[in-house]
C-alpha cells in the first residue's frame, strides 16, 4: 500500500461516524461536539502535503455535507488547519503523544473559534448564543483530550497494517 | 536560503492554490461534490438507525407479559378518545365544506402525511438539523413543513436519493410568519437560542403594540398560514415575554419551544397535493 491519504482518510470517516451518532444522544441535552481539531491533526503533523491535504479536504467535503454551510467553507477551515500544523511541525516534538494532543486541542480550539464567529451572525441574538457555544467547546475540548490517544494509535495502526509507516513516507 | 524559505512557504502555497481552484470552480461541480459526499455517508447514517431500532426492538421485548397488558390496555383507551375525536373532526370538515360552498370560498391546499423516521439529530450551537430516513423514494419536496404532535419540528431544506434533511424551527436560518393563537395579525419568528439542558427558544419580531405575554400569562403562539408554506394554526411555542423595540413601532418577544423537539424519532412531513 503506498497511497496513505486512502487510508487515513478511511480512519477520519470512522471518527466522523462515532460522532455522528454521539452528538446524536447528546441532542437531547443540547449539547454538540466538534471534533476538526482532531480529524487534521495526524494528516498534518505525519503526512507528507501532497498526500495529508487531500484525505483533510476531502474530510471537510464530509463533514459539510448535510449542513447549512457555504460549500467549501470546511474545506478551506482544514485546509488551512492543516497548513498551519504542517508548517509547524518540524518545530515541535511531534512523535510525542502529548504534542500531538496538545496540537489536536489547540486545532479545535482554533477551528471551533472561527466557525463560531462566522456563524454567529445569523442568530436573532448573537450575545445569547455564547453560553451554548461555550458549553460546546468545553465538551468538545475534553472529548478530543480524551479520544486523541485512541484515535492516533489507531492512525498509526491503520498505515502500519496498509503497509505505509509514516517513517517511509516522509 | 531561499530554497528553505520556499519550503516553509509551501504549505501556505498549496492553500493558496486550493482555495483559488475552488473559488474558480463552477457552482454545479461544487454541488455534485456536496450531494456525492451527503450520498457516500448517508448509508452510514441510515445502517446505525437500523441498529438503533434493532437495539429498542429487543429492549422492548424484554418487558414482561403483564407490562404489555397494561401498555396494550393504555393504548386501547387512547384509541377509543381518537376515534371519537375522528368523528368529531369528520363532521366538522364536513361542516367547513359546506360554509365553503355556501360562501363559494376556494378551498385551503391540502396535503399529503408522510411519516418519517429520524436518523440523525445534529444540534450544534450553529444550526439545528435532522435527517428524516425518506426522501426523493417518496416524493419529499423540498420546503415541505414537517410536523410532530407537539407542533412544527421545521422545514425540508435538502432532499436526496432516500433521506432529507430537516432544518429544526429552532435553528437561526429559519424565518417564518407567525401569528398569536386568536389574533390574526401575523408576527415574524426566527429559531436561534438553544442553551443547554433548557428547552430552545426562538425570537418574534413586529408584535402589536396591544399583545401582551409574561411567564405568569404565556400565549401561544401558531403558525399564521401566510408565506404559502405552513398551514395556519400549527403550534410554535408559547410567547412569555414581549417588550417594546427600539423603535417604539412594534414589541419583541421571547418563545419558549417545545423541549421534545430535541428527542424526536418520528416526523411527518406534509407534502403539498398540489404543488405551486
Amino acid at each position: 500500500m503506498r497511497r496513505p491519504a486512502p487510508v487515513i482518510f478511511l480512519t477520519m470517516l470512522l471518527l466522523w461516524a462515532l460522532v455522528v451518532v454521539l452528538n446524536h444522544y447528546l441532542a437531547v441535552w443540547h449539547v454538540h461536539v466538534f471534533v476538526g481539531g482532531l480529524l487534521v491533526t495526524y494528516a498534518g503533523l505525519q503526512l507528507p502535503l501532497r498526500r495529508g491535504l487531500p484525505a483533510t479536504a476531502a474530510v471537510g467535503l464530509l463533514c459539510e455535507a448535510g449542513t447549512g454551510l457555504t460549500p467549501g467553507t470546511l474545506l478551506v477551515l482544514f485546509a488551512a488547519a492543516h497548513a498551519v500544523i504542517h508548517h509547524v511541525r518540524d518545530r515541535v516534538p511531534r512523535d510525542q503523544l502529548t504534542t500531538r494532543v496538545i496540537v489536536a486541542l489547540l486545532a479545535n480550539l482554533g477551528l471551533f473559534l472561527v466557525l463560531s464567529f462566522l456563524l454567529i451572525g445569523r442568530g436573532p441574538a448573537p450575545g445569547a448564543m455564547w453560553p451554548r457555544l461555550i458549553t460546546d467547546l468545553v465538551c468538545s475540548q475534553v472529548f478530543v483530550a480524551l479520544a486523541a490517544p485512541w484515535y492516533f494509535a489507531l492512525q498509526e495502526q491503520a498505515l502500519v497494517l496498509a503497509g505505509a509507516t509514516p517513517r517511509r513516507l516522509l | 536560503m531561499p530554497p528553505r524559505r520556499f519550503d516553509q512557504a509551501r504549505p501556505f502555497l498549496t492553500l493558496g492554490i486550493v482555495i483559488a481552484v475552488w473559488l474558480v470552480l463552477p457552482v454545479a461541480i461544487k454541488g455534485f461534490l456536496r450531494v456525492s459526499f451527503f450520498e457516500f455517508q448517508a448509508p452510514i447514517t441510515v445502517g446505525t438507525s437500523y441498529l438503533r431500532d434493532l437495539q429498542e426492538y429487543w429492549g422492548l421485548r424484554v418487558h414482561s407479559k403483564p407490562e404489555l397488558i397494561a401498555a396494550g390496555r393504555d393504548l386501547a383507551r387512547v384509541n377509543a378518545s381518537f376515534a371519537l375525536a375522528s368523528q368529531q373532526n369528520t363532521e366538522l370538515l364536513g361542516e367547513i365544506r359546506r360554509l365553503e360552498e355556501l360562501l363559494r370560498l376556494p378551498a385551503p391546499a391540502g396535503y399529503r402525511y408522510e411519516h418519517a423516521r429520524v436518523v440523525r439529530r445534529d444540534f450544534s450551537g450553529w444550526w439545528q438539523r435532522l435527517m428524516i430516513r425518506k426522501g426523493r423514494n417518496h416524493a419529499i419536496p423540498v420546503g415541505a413543513p414537517v410536523v410532530f404532535t407537539g407542533g412544527v419540528v421545521g422545514r425540508v431544506t435538502e432532499v436526496f436519493a432516500y433521506t432529507a434533511v430537516v432544518e429544526l424551527v429552532s435553528s437561526p436560518t429559519i424565518r417564518l410568519a407567525a401569528a398569536f393563537e386568536g389574533d390574526q395579525r401575523p408576527v415574524s419568528f426566527q429559531g436561534g437560542i438553544n442553551p443547554t439542558l433548557a428547552p430552545p427558544r426562538g425570537a418574534i419580531e413586529f408584535v402589536p403594540l396591544d399583545i401582551f405575554a409574561s411567564p405568569g400569562a404565556p400565549r401561544r403562539l401558531v403558525t399564521s398560514g401566510l408565506g404559502g408554506v405552513f398551514p395556519a394554526g400549527l403550534h410554535i411555542g408559547q410567547v412569555t415575554k414581549v417588550e417594546p423595540s427600539t423603535d417604539g413601532l412594534f414589541k419583541t418577544g421571547e418563545v419558549i419551544l417545545d423541549a421534545r423537539l430535541s428527542e424526536i424519532t418520528e416526523v411527518t412531513v406534509l407534502v403539498p397535493l398540489d404543488p405551486p
